[in-house]
Parts: C-alpha cells; sequence; structure tokens
C-alpha cells in the first residue's frame, strides 16, 4: 500500500476504494445503485488535500533511486494543441524522474492518439517495440491475449490492486492475470453552448435530459439558426467515434454484448437488438432525416468538433473538461477584438450529465490508459530493464503523477491521487470537473476482449457509416455489424 | 473589307476566344492550386482563436508571426524539434537524391544503349515495386530494415526511398537518354575517347535537364513521404517533417495555426528548388517525349 504520511488517511483510503469497487461493477442507470452521496462532487472534495505522498520515496522501495540502467518508453502524448497546463504537467514528470532517477536512461517517445496502436503493431510485428508502453484502455487486453505483455500488478510497483478502479483493473486482466497497471481514468460529459440554446429557443441553462431530447433540441438549432445542433462523429479507426456513440448506444438499452449488466460475460451479441437499432436510428435521424450535425461528421473527430464549437458553429458535444482549458489558452493568446470574443464563447460554456435514454439509462464510457512492460524477445534489443521499466511505472501511477498527468481533463487511475494536494487546486482551477467526476458512477468500460479495439475503432463505426451513408438500412447496418462481431469473436475477419 | 480579310478577322476572332478560354481556364486552374497555399499562409499568422472563427477572417484582423517565432526559435521546445526535424528531412531528401542519381545515370545509360539479354524483362520490372500500393510493403520492409538493424536509422528511409525512387529515375533518364543521338558519342570514339570518356564528357553534360528533373523527383518524393518515415523512426531525434507537424494534432484538438506554419516552411525549399531549376524539369519532360 502506498506511504500514508496524514493520520485520518487509512481510513479515507479504504472506503474510497471500497466505493469506487461497487461502483464500477455495477450497472450504469439513471439512479446508480451505490451510494452516491458518499461518492459525489463534494465527497470528492472533502477528502482532496487531506494526505501527502512521497513518490520519491515509495518509488525507491520498488527501484532503487541510484538504479543504473536504459529504457525505452512509449506513450500517448500531449502536443501543442493540447492545454498549456498540462504540457508543462508533461514536461515537469519527465524532469522530475530524470532528476530522482539520475542513472536511468530514458529514450521517451511520445506519439499521437490516433497512431499509437498502429504503429505499436507494426513495431511488435518487427520486434522492435519499446521496453514499456503506454496505450489507451482498449490495448490492454489485445496485447496482452497475444502474449506480448509481462504480467504486471500494482503491487510490482509499490501500489496497491485497491488504490484502483476495478473497471479500469478488468481492462488490463487476462485470464485472470493483470498485465498493466491503469494511469488516468476519464468519463465525459455533454457540453453546450448557452447563447445558441437561448437564440433556438431552448433553456440556456438546462441541458438535453434524454437521447430524444438531443435529437429535438439538435433539430431546434439547426433549424432556427442554420448551424449545427449535435457534434456526432462516426470516423473510423479513431477513438473518439465509440467515445461519443457508446454513451448513446447504452443509454438505449443497446451493447455491443452485454457489457453494461452488472456482471457482463460477452457472450450474448446485442448489436443488432431493438435497443441498439434505435441507438442508430437517433444517429440517422440527426444526420440523414434531420441534416443537424455536421455534414462532414462521417470523417470527424472531436479536434474537428472543437473548431466549430468555438466558432459558435456547433450547439452541443461530447468532451472532457479540457476543451475548457484549451478554450482558455486560445483566450489568453488572442489579441484586439478576439480577446473578447473568445470571452464570450468561455462563457457560454455549459457542461452537464451525458443524457439518459428513453427509459432512463445514462451511461459514459469508462475510458483511460494503462501503462504495460514488453516481453524482451518483441523488444528493440532483445532486452528489457524491468527494474527501470517498473521505477518509470511506479511514478507515473503515484498518487501525485496520476493526478498531475491527467490535470485538466481525466482523473487519476490511482485512487489516491483524489486526496492530493493537488486534487484540491485543480477542484478549484479547473471549471466543470465536478460534472465529470458526477458522471464517474455511470462508467461503464469497453468490453475486457482482445477483439474490442477492432469492435470499438473499425466495426462500430463501419456500422455507422453504412447507415448515414444509405449504403444500409439502420436494422441492416446493425445486423451486419452483428455479423462482424460475431466472425471475429470465431476467430474470422 | 474584301472576302480574304473577312475570313481572316473571322479566324483571329476564333482563336481569339480560344485563347481567352484558354486563359480562363488557366486562371481556374491558378485560383485552384493556389487558394490553398494562400489560405495556409493566412492561418499561419493568425491566432489560434481567430483561426478557428466562424465567417473566416479572410485576412486576420490581428496578423501575428507567433507561429513562426516558436517554430523558429531553437530555446524552445517547438522550435527546437522543428528545426531538428527539418535537418532530418533534409539530410535524408538529400541522400536519397544523390544515390538516385548516382545509380539512375548508368543504369538508363544501359538500358537505352546497350543491348542484352533480358533487358526488356528488366526494364519493365524495376517498375514492378511501384504498381504497388506502398502500404503493402510497408511491414515487410520493416522486418528487413530490422533484420539490417537500420530501424530508427535514416539509413532505412534512403534505403526505402530509393526503392520506389530509382525505377521513375531510370525510365526518366531513359527516355532523355535515347534522345540524344547515339552519333555524338561515336563521334567522340572515333576521335580517340573511351566509352566511359564519352559518356562522361559528351552525353553527360547534355543530360544535365534530365538528370535535374530526376533529382527534382527523387528529393520531392523522399521530402513528402510519411508512412515508411513514421513506421521505421520511433526516436524524437530521428523524425522527419511529415511525421514531426503530426505534433500539432492533438487527441481533442489541433493547433491550426502551428500546423499552416509549419506545413508552410515545409513547402519552402521544395518551392524553392523548383522554382531555380523549373526551366530544366520541364526541358527534361519535352525532350523525352519527342522522338528526334
Amino acid at each position: 500500500m502506498t506511504q500514508l504520511k496524514s493520520g485520518c488517511a487509512v481510513a479515507c483510503g479504504t472506503i474510497a476504494p471500497v466505493l469506487m469497487a461497487s461502483l464500477l461493477s455495477t450497472s450504469a442507470l439513471a439512479e446508480p445503485p451505490v451510494d452516491l452521496s458518499k461518492w459525489s462532487p463534494e465527497y470528492v472534495r472533502s477528502i482532496a488535500g487531506t494526505e501527502e505522498f512521497d513518490t520519491a520515496e515509495a518509488c525507491g522501495k520498488v527501484t532503487p533511486l541510484d538504479y543504473k540502467g536504459r529504457l525505452t518508453f512509449w506513450y500517448q502524448g500531449v502536443f501543442e494543441g493540447d492545454p498549456d497546463l498540462l504540457r508543462q504537467y508533461y514536461k515537469d514528470f519527465f524532469e522530475s524522474f530524470r532528476k530522482t532517477y539520475p542513472n536511468i536512461q530514458l529514450e521517451e517517445q511520445a506519439l499521437t492518439y490516433n497512431d499509437l496502436l498502429d504503429k505499436f503493431r507494426t513495431a511488435l510485428i518487427g520486434n522492435a517495440a519499446p521496453m514499456a508502453v503506454r496505450l489507451q484502455i482498449l490495448g490492454g487486453t489485445e496485447f496482452a491475449s497475444k502474449g506480448y505483455l509481462e504480467p504486471l500488478k500494482p503491487e510490482d510497483v509499490g501500489w496497491s490492486t485497491e488504490d484502483f478502479w476495478p473497471g479500469a483493473m478488468k481492462a488490463v486482466t487476462w485470464d485472470g492475470v493483470g498485465y498493466g497497471i491503469p494511469t488516468n481514468n476519464e468519463t465525459m460529459a455533454l457540453i453546450w453552448n448557452a447563447d445558441i440554446f437561448k437564440r433556438a429557443g431552448l433553456d440556456p441553462d438546462k441541458a438535453p435530459a434524454t437521447w430524444d431530447d438531443v435529437v429535438t433540441y439538435s433539430k431546434q438549432i439547426h433549424d432556427k439558426l442554420g448551424v449545427a445542433g449535435y457534434g456526432l462523429v462516426a470516423r473510423k479507426n479513431a477513438g473518439n467515434t465509440p467515445y461519443r456513440f457508446m454513451p448513446q448506444l447504452w443509454g438505449y438499452g443497446g451493447g455491443v454484448f452485454d457489457e453494461a449488466d452488472p456482471s457482463p460475460n460477452y457472450g450474448e451479441i446485442r448489436l443488432n437488438s431493438e435497443a441498439s437499432k434505435r441507438a442508430l436510428q437517433a444517429s440517422y435521424d440527426m444526420y440523414v432525416r434531420d441534416k443537424s450535425v455536421p455534414v462532414s461528421a462521417l470523417t470527424n473527430q472531436q479536434a474537428d468538433n472543437q473548431p466549430l464549437f468555438l466558432a459558435g458553429q456547433l450547439g452541443m458535444m461530447i468532451s472532457h473538461p479540457s476543451d475548457y482549458n484549451v478554450m482558455l489558452d486560445l483566450q489568453k493568446k488572442a489579441a484586439g477584438a478576439d480577446k473578447e470574443k473568445a470571452q464570450t464563447v468561455i462563457d457560454n460554456m455549459r457542461y452537464g450529465l451525458v443524457p439518459t435514454g428513453p427509459d432512463g439509462k445514462r451511461a459514459v464510457v469508462f475510458g483511460g490508459s494503462n501503462i504495460h512492460i514488453l516481453k524482451p524477445e518483441y523488444v528493440d534489443g532483445g532486452k528489457v530493464d524491468e527494474p527501470a521499466a517498473k521505477a518509470i511505472i511506479c511514478f507515473w501511477t503515484s498518487p501525485e503523477w496520476s493526478l498531475k498527468m491527467a490535470y485538466a481533463g481525466s482523473n487519476p487511475g490511482n485512487l489516491n491521487g483524489f486526496k492530493t494536494k493537488w486534487m484540491k487546486e485543480r477542484l478549484d482551477n479547473i471549471k466543470f470537473l465536478d460534472v465529470t467526476t458526477s458522471m464517474l458512477p455511470y462508467g461503464i468500460p469497453f468490453p475486457a476482449l482482445p477483439q474490442a479495439p477492432e469492435i470499438m475503432n473499425i466495426i462500430i463505426p463501419d456500422m455507422m457509416q453504412n447507415a448515414l451513408t444509405g449504403a444500409m438500412t439502420v436494422d441492416q447496418a446493425a445486423d451486419d455489424a452483428a455479423k462482424k462481431v460475431k466472425e471475429l469473436m470465431g476467430g474470422g475477419l | 473589307m474584301n472576302a480574304k480579310s473577312g475570313v481572316s478577322t473571322l479566324r483571329r476572332r476564333r482563336m481569339d476566344g480560344w485563347r481567352w478560354g484558354g486563359r480562363i481556364f488557366l486562371l481556374f486552374m491558378l485560383i485552384y492550386t493556389a487558394v490553398p497555399m494562400v489560405w495556409m499562409l493566412l492561418t499561419s499568422i493568425k491566432s489560434g482563436f481567430a483561426a478557428m472563427a466562424f465567417p473566416p477572417e479572410w485576412w486576420p484582423s490581428e496578423p501575428t508571426l507567433a507561429s513562426y517565432r516558436n517554430l523558429l526559435d531553437p530555446e524552445n521546445s517547438v522550435g527546437r524539434d522543428f528545426l531538428r526535424f527539418f535537418w532530418n528531412s533534409l539530410v535524408v531528401s538529400t541522400l536519397t537524391t544523390i544515390l538516385a542519381v548516382l545509380v539512375a545515370v548508368p543504369a538508363a545509360y544501359a538500358f537505352s544503349r546497350f543491348r542484352f539479354p533480358g533487358r526488356r524483362f528488366l526494364f519493365f520490372s524495376v517498375l514492378l515495386r511501384n504498381m504497388f500500393p506502398a502500404v503493402i510493403f510497408l511491414v515487410p520492409l520493416f522486418i528487413l530494415m530490422r533484420f539490417l538493424g537500420l530501424v530508427n536509422t535514416h539509413g532505412s528511409l534512403v534505403l526505402t526511398y530509393l526503392t520506389f525512387g530509382l525505377p521513375l529515375a531510370i525510365w526518366l533518364l531513359k527516355g532523355f537518354y535515347d534522345n540524344i543521338p547515339v552519333q555524338l558519342e561515336q563521334a567522340a570514339r572515333i576521335d580517340g575517347a573511351t566509352r566511359l570518356q564519352a559518356f562522361v564528357l559528351i552525353v553527360m553534360p547534355l543530360s544535365v535537364p534530365g538528370i535535374i528533373a530526376t533529382a527534382i523527383y527523387s528529393f520531392i518524393g523522399a521530402w513528402n513521404e510519411y508512412i515508411y518515415a513514421y513506421t521505421f523512426l520511433s526516436k524524437n531525434e530521428q523524425l522527419t517533417l511529415p511525421v514531426g507537424v503530426q505534433r500539432f494534432f492533438s487527441e481533442n484538438t489541433t493547433d491550426f495555426p502551428g500546423l499552416m506554419a509549419a506545413s508552410f516552411m515545409m513547402s519552402v525549399p521544395v518551392v524553392v528548388l523548383f522554382l531555380v531549376l523549373q526551366k530544366y524539369f520541364v526541358r527534361a519532360l519535352t525532350e523525352g517525349a519527342v522522338k528526334h
């Protein structure tokens, strides 16, 4: 267990994980079947800043601070468009690691979100992978099942399994063995432009309650103002698509399998169920019938929605609180009249819970990233410096850095991160953090299956594109997708 | 006005109509090709917020060179990386170009002048590589480079770019050599020159436009290549520009002014190269097309 310095920490440290465990192992309904009065924004505020952690001391027990070694490490980086604040934390992280472990020669490589998985797969084929890698949550089981990853559990790097969200641990577990550690976990929210809502005759301070409302609001916004109502995304092989469509699919009561059920076993394919088809029909209604979403939605990802939203050309979208920080940065760097215009956009940004389905089901993707150690035979040079790899993993998954590296838009993978002073500071600085925190109980992890990346990044967007382009009817597209999932699960495709 | 002059005027009018039609078409093509470049340049001098404004500002109300300062300042990490990527691209493209020319010149000459068994088959087979999409060779070449110990080196890129740059270069130069009268070499041989001397002193100077065109082709191909560079290189200090500009795209956002400034800077060497050498380039293309 983590080094705790504060007296009350033990009690707090045990309550929260237990609550989380029950939260994330249960279904995501409008009335979460857990005691939300405990895990509420108020609860997060109450534990923030109650404990202190010494990262160097904790990690020094895993890998001595004077350890001499070499480590190659790939991760999904933050780049020029990301909030300045987050970029600074990434810079600080690597500086701090080098200062703490001056004798570890670290060769880190940042890769972009959409390219990381493909590049990593190619590197594995050529036995040229890095020693350690931080991947999107979807990648864990895929690579573990193929035998590329070394078994790795939180205890191996000085933490306890109970320090992490059970849903996230599931994403790094294959055949009962852990192959990685969650670094950060996220649930998104609905963002809307209050000014657009007002001008379209909608309540500017009230989010659409249901997905059906989203369809109606989107049409109303488009009909009255001529701008896109909802930021639909359907791009293939881009993580943004399942993150935005799955909440809709689950909200309507559908799913790829039974992943939204309390104890999923992924045995039954539900992509062509009536509920799933209703969800797809909602996208069809917005794109084809009402034409109330961006016409470029088929190739859009969130990075394409953001400019539209900031330019007042989009009414609603699903995203992180980091969008607010991106806007603050843009405002800071704008000049003259643009500064005022940017401020107006900021003033009109509103965050709310992701809408529910017609039966009151509310859901959101429980996303995030994991960190893994590769087996030597797949690594460039054929050797893995395990102590060096464990040192960086301990560092990144520590309460301090798992919080800081998720500062602007996500949640710390290590639950003790919620108790740090930086969490307290973050609650004061990052507006709308409460909203995404409130979405945590509704988080549903992607199916913990090796086939999940193919299903989420290829089959789901394909299904949407088939329906939205008119290549197939909604029924046919859903049936076709279900058939592909069945073939994939049977070892085909 | 007599009948003859009337016909002449009518013909002139018809010709003028065609000429004006051609001019309008060329103007349209100019707009079609230039507007994206102009838009790229204008976006690069906007702030991040102004770049997203709607309706778009055709001319930025608050122009700024911040993106260029950022890219060209070796003191900050963005500038350091950009300048390194730029240098890497320059090294890889120049090396590829030099090697492509060194190999293509004698190879094309041989195909043009010598008759040997399997000549025709070999000549067409050099094109085989270019008949398939680049991505098909991605994994096999990656494994090969790994076997050769060239992953994460610029050598892997130079070698790979030659596999698709050389066939084009050989074909282009062969057409050029075919149009240089063989009698010139024969005259040199009669005057006592060896074949090598005839080639170096007679044929080479005449084939300069073709060699330059080949060099431009090779350089542009290597300069803009993305997928192999992206796959073969994993170290920041080795990356080339097409891969490096990716850093302006993030999971949820894009730095448009930075991206446009980097893209503009990236296009400068190619545009300069083309402008300086365009007369040779055009000559090479047209000369290869006509039999003397």
